[in-house]
């Protein structure tokens, strides 16, 4: 039934971890703690070495060990890696598969009952019992190129002019990381260097024409070239006083002189051999746009092994990288300049103005849009346009902005985070109104609408995620249902075991069954049910919505069965069942999702381990002010990892 | 020596786009055989005047396998002769001398639509935790040993995805320039032309400039950290790539002015049709063979697990991914779309069988544009090795080993074609890249896990 959830496995892909952050509750809890045995003693604890050793050799490492460890893990080695919970995913995973006899596989020896309970019991300990508060490391992250996004923002708020190039720029592919701001996965091939060369040229021809025609253009020539060689100046003079201003900003920190003398020289040279000045200084600037400290971001603050505060310029451009995936502009580089940016007070009063600034619509289409999943609908998720007609570019991005305005207003407005379960409004143009069949909208502004209808409101019910959660032509309860607890709660089910399409396939031939009757087959089986009693539930709850989120009060003739249940958690009926059910009972999971997710794209990077005390900062410093999103933003760009660097002694990914 | 090759072959460059209106590069036009005809006659008299030609390595990748029998031969003579190819493989039947049916070949360490797609070219198991696919793959191998010698090392190319899955970079990445480092790839066909045959306005930045930008890096590098560093080494060799390919660009443009007007630029954006789009690229790489633009390319006729509709195939409704599983016909499974259903299994893997066939099509359309350019007395698929298949066999069986692949054109004289290539047992896929490999000159003795290239002979 699920075959395609399944599908993205790895080969006999035993154990692959979820990059997704999972969290403590990712799992049913450990077992309660064992009764003292007979004699009243408590149990020797099993030591990793002595007695947990032999049980992984015997079991696993007929298969998981060295080079060719299937999925890549050697769980001896892992063993012998300190902290334990460095590899806590791995860990976790494999918890689970071996508690739910996927692990060892039917054909391999098995241990007893005992020993399987003892292993299981002890990976969860070492992981729960770890204080994580005694891990203080803020990371690394390399340089990275700029994301076409962050590019093409770049680019405008540099020149002032909009041409967007990297729209044609071969596109950006996400990995496992979540945010297309991940270093892991931006990579700077020849192809893109091509395109770079290609699109500097381009910029400086939009915004510097040798013949301005347009205000824009003379508004731009004004601002960039402020001045020319006359009698009066020199090429020279001319050239530094233009380059001087130029490539600071264009490098987003401090160039020292010598620097800025290496491109005044080169623009001197080309005049020297036949070039205008007006030409040299365009081709200059051209260059510097394909510069490293142009096209990366490559911090000035170099990292070692002891933890060191980021300078000002860096922290500049984290910040504006993070709220407006864009420069800093001319205001924060001279906080910057004058060192006064990492004041506390300076540093709030600044998040105020950019999240004010029309710029920080990022978070909405950027961040919001690739946490959410919005931002594949209309690109890679889409209805044939032959057979739907009514599917149509506007509406599909009306879709999309609705999420993204939706989100930006919560920031904005500095809601609570639980808002973006039950907020009673969203954004809407009438396009998008006739499709939720809401009346009185008229024209195609989206604009913001009050909602009376139970029907919508929060983010369940915005038809953008209800699509990219279908397949084309139906919902599918395990897809939306994983998106609630992964997405939503940072709570995500372990990735499918091996062999869980095998009972999939013998259900399809049960025909006349309704697909909540499947589902429930389907988890009668214990080793399905270990995560599909969790997730189905959710889905199903949703199933008013179609596959491109219109209501519906039937399918095929009969009325539609929308009872749900939390994990572990009391029934509710319908998306206003599963909101309330959510914030009453997931309220600490929520906030705890909307943390990680900020952070990590706030750090252009996956959470690690070491991460967990940085998470504890920021939700102990906005609990008084009841998880509001400002407070939230601040205490992210207040936290050790924002503001710290040091070098990763040695990274497990690399 | 090859180099001294690339340029006589600009020389020729210039001789057929001064002598003939070369309405062979007019990509935008269907091929017609009289038109086509009367300019390979005239390139191929000035083509006679070079002394070697090199031979090209291309790899095809389609998605989702090919149901079980469509891909066995319907009659073999002696020494394994194709005789007659099977129904299914029709639009195959006129190259048949030219092209082997490889059975039992497969990737032992990565299957599936992803892992499948990620490793097909490696011959490594793929870690999608780490983004590692085990080895560098055989193209980029090859572009980065003799690469060298041509305008682009090599050309990547996929058909824009739709639906499900086509931002996943697994399932989107058949090159690898190292086991960690995907290579990005082209979807649109202008923007395919433009890299071979545009001259970049940035070409006429002088060497000041690069030399500008080169020490930023080197400036940079020295300040930073050991991660920086290697970020920084990944900028400074973009910039020599492109810097050399800029260079092989301005040379080839001076020699040529007239070549930039000869050929038609194709329009921006994705066709609408199917087809034309699949045809245009196929086209960008027989333009980048012709004029030896790059010897080493990929294409992607799909992502990895193609949600794609097929209805523009006659007679087939459904996505392709659904349709492979085509056992399950009741139109309810996950991967159905709701909408659509079949009468039986049969019907529906009949569907997914002609599916293939229109893949076929494709690829017979471009091996004989490929037959029909001459090249110093051999055809253009004389000197090719053109490498078409799945990663997937059947689809509906999920299975990893027996692969569809089939091997087509001459490898410049060096493989025995129009036979069916079955060994007892399975063989890596590893061996028939290391044949590869070794025919187009890249020195290496192993690929993967082997040493034993496959007897192409």
């Amino acid at each position: 039934m699920s075959r395609m959830d399944h599908s993205n496995r790895l080969p006999r892909g035993l154990l692959v971890a979820t990059v997704t952050l999972a969290l403590a509750n990712t799992l049913p809890a450990s077992e309660p703690a064992r009764p003292a045995s007979i004699t009243g003693r408590q149990p020797r604890p099993l030591d990793a070495r002595r007695d947990i050793l032999p049980w992984i050799a015997a079991y696993c490492s007929e298969c998981h060990e060295g080079d060719g460890a299937e999925a890549g893990l050697d769980f001896e080695e892992l063993l012998s890696v300190r902290p334990f919970v460095k590899h806590r995913d791995e860990w976790k995973n494999a918890a689970f598969l071996v508690e739910h006899r996927f692990m060892p596989p039917e054909d391999s020896k098995q241990p007893d009952e005992t020993t399987r309970r003892k292993l299981v019991d002890w990976i969860r300990r070492q992981l729960s019992e770890f204080d994580y508060a005694s891990v203080r490391h803020p990371g690394h992250e390399p340089a990275r190129r700029l994301t076409h996004q962050e590019y093409d923002n770049t680019i405008r708020d540099l020149l002032g002019v909009d041409p967007r190039p990297a729209s044609r720029f071969p596109s950006e592919l996400s990995g496992t990381s979540g945010f297309e701001n991940s270093a892991n996965t931006l990579f700077l091939q020849p192809v893109l260097m091509e395109r770079y060369i290609g699109a500097a040229e381009a910029a400086i021809s939009a915004a510097l024409p040798l013949k301005p025609t347009t205000d824009r253009q003379r508004k731009a020539m004004r601002r960039l070239l402020p001045v020319m060689p006359s009698s009066g100046t020199t090429d020279r003079e001319a050239a530094t006083r233009i380059l001087g201003r130029f490539l600071p900003r264009a490098f987003r920190h401090p160039v020292r002189p010598n620097d800025i003398a290496r491109y005044v020289d080169a623009t001197l040279a080309l005049c020297k051999s036949g070039a205008t000045f007006e030409r040299a200084i365009r081709d200059v600037m051209q260059a510097a746009l394909v510069s490293p400290s142009f096209l990366m971001k490559v911090e000035t603050t170099v990292a070692g092994r002891t933890p060191t505060a980021v300078s000002s310029h860096d922290l500049a451009s984290r910040l504006s990288y993070f709220l407006w995936a864009s420069m800093p502009d001319e205001r924060l580089m001279e906080l910057a300049s004058g060192n006064t940016l990492q004041q506390p007070d300076v540093l709030d009063t600044e998040i105020t103005r950019m999240l004010a600034d029309p710029r920080s619509e990022t978070l909405g289409t950027q961040f919001a849009g690739q946490w959410l999943g919005s931002v594949h609908l209309g690109t890679r998720i889409r209805a044939d346009p032959i057979d739907n007609p009514w599917c149509t570019e506007s509406l599909m991005s009306a879709m999309r902005s609705e999420t993204a305005m939706f989100f930006v207003s919560l920031v904005r407005d500095n809601q609570p985070v639980t808002q973006l379960i039950e907020a009673r409004h969203t954004f809407l143009n009438e396009e998008l109104a006739d499709f939720y069949g809401i009346e009185g909208i008229r024209g195609t502004r989206m604009r913001r609408v009050e909602l009376k209808t139970p029907q919508r409101g929060g983010l369940i019910g915005q038809a953008a995620l209800l699509t990219v959660t279908s397949f084309p032509g139906r919902t599918s309860p395990i897809n939306r249902g994983r998106w609630v607890l992964a997405n939503l709660l940072g709570t995500p089910p372990p990735p499918p075991p091996p062999g869980a399409n095998e009972l999939d396939e013998k259900l399809e031939e049960r025909e006349q069954l309704t697909r909540r009757h499947k589902l429930a087959l389907h988890r009668k089986d214990r080793r399905c049910a270990a995560c599909h009693d969790r997730i189905d539930p959710l889905g199903l709850s949703l199933e008013n919505y179609d596959w491109f989120g219109r209501w519906r009060a039937r399918r095929r003739r009969r009325a539609i069965d929308a009872s749900g249940r939390l994990p572990g958690g009391p029934a509710f009926s319908g998306p206003a069942g599963l909101r309330a059910a959510l914030v009453k009972h997931r309220h600490d999971s929520i906030v705890d999702q909307v943390i990680r997710k900020l952070l990590a794209y706030a750090l252009g990077r996956q959470l690690e381990y070491f991460d967990e005390a940085a998470v504890d900062d920021i939700r102990n410093a906005t609990k008084a002010a009841g998880y509001r999103f400002q407070p939230l933003i601040r205490a992210i760009a207040h936290s050790y990892p924002f503001r710290y660097k040091q070098l990763r002694v040695e990274s497990p990914f690399r | 020596m090859t180099h001294r090759y690339a340029i006589s072959r600009r020389t020729v460059l210039q001789g057929a786009g001064a002598a003939v209106a070369l309405p062979l590069l007019d990509v935008m036009r269907p091929f017609t055989e009289g038109a086509d005809r009367a300019a390979i006659t005239a390139s191929e008299s000035v083509a006679n005047t070079t002394a070697a030609s090199p031979r090209r390595l291309a790899y095809l990748y389609f998605p989702n396998g090919a149901a079980s029998g469509s891909w066995d031969p319907a009659s073999i003579g002696a020494d394994s002769r194709l005789q007659k190819l099977n129904p299914w493989m029709a639009p195959l039947e006129p190259l048949r001398d030219r092209i082997s049916v490889i059975r039992n070949m497969w990737t032992p360490e990565g299957n599936g639509h992803g892992a499948g797609t990620a490793t097909w070219l490696t011959a490594g198991d793929f870690i999608e935790r780490r983004i590692d696919a085990g080895g560098t793959s055989a193209d980029q191998l090859a572009a980065q040993l003799v690469g060298d010698q041509t305008l682009l090392p090599s050309l990547e190319l996929s058909m824009r995805g739709e639906g499900f899955f086509s931002n996943s970079l697994v399932r989107n990445t058949l090159s690898w320039t190292d086991r960690n480092t995907p290579a990005p790839r082209d979807v649109e066909p202008r923007a395919v032309f433009d890299r071979m045959f545009r001259r970049g306005q940035a070409s006429r930045s002088e060497r000041s400039l690069v030399d500008l930008v080169l020490e930023d890096a080197r400036s940079l590098k020295r300040r930073s950290s050991l991660d920086d560093r290697r970020k920084l080494e990944e900028y400074l060799e973009s910039i020599r790539r492109v810097e050399r390919r800029l260079a092989f660009a301005d040379r080839r443009l001076e020699a040529s002015p007239k070549l930039k007007r000869q050929l038609r630029r194709p329009g921006p954006g994705i066709p609408d049709s199917h087809q034309d789009y699949m045809r245009l690229m196929l086209e960008m790489i027989v333009l980048a063979f012709w004029a030896d633009a790059t010897r080493i390319s990929t294409f992607m006729l799909d992502h990895g697990q193609s949600n794609r509709y097929c209805n523009f195939v006659d007679g087939v409704k459904g996505t392709w991914h659904a349709l492979s599983h085509w056992r399950d016909y009741d139109g309810k499974t996950e991967d159905d779309d709701g909408i659509t259903s079949w009468s039986s299994a049969e019907e529906k893997q009949r569907m997914y069988n002609l599916v293939t066939r229109w893949h076929h099509e494709q690829v017979g359309w471009f091996l004989e544009r490929l037959a029909s350019i001459r090249e110093n007395g051999k055809s253009l698929l004389d000197q090719s090795m053109i490498v078409y298949g799945s990663s997937l066999s059947d689809g509906h069986a999920h299975s990893e080993d027996n692969l569809p692949l089939i091997l087509a054109g001459g490898g410049g004289g060096s493989i025995h074609q129009g036979r069916l290539i079955k060994p007892r047992r399975d063989v890596s896929m590893s061996r028939l890249h290391l044949a590869l490999l070794q025919r187009l000159g890249v020195p290496v003795i192993r690929f993967g896990e082997t040493t034993q290239p496959l007897s192409l002979a």
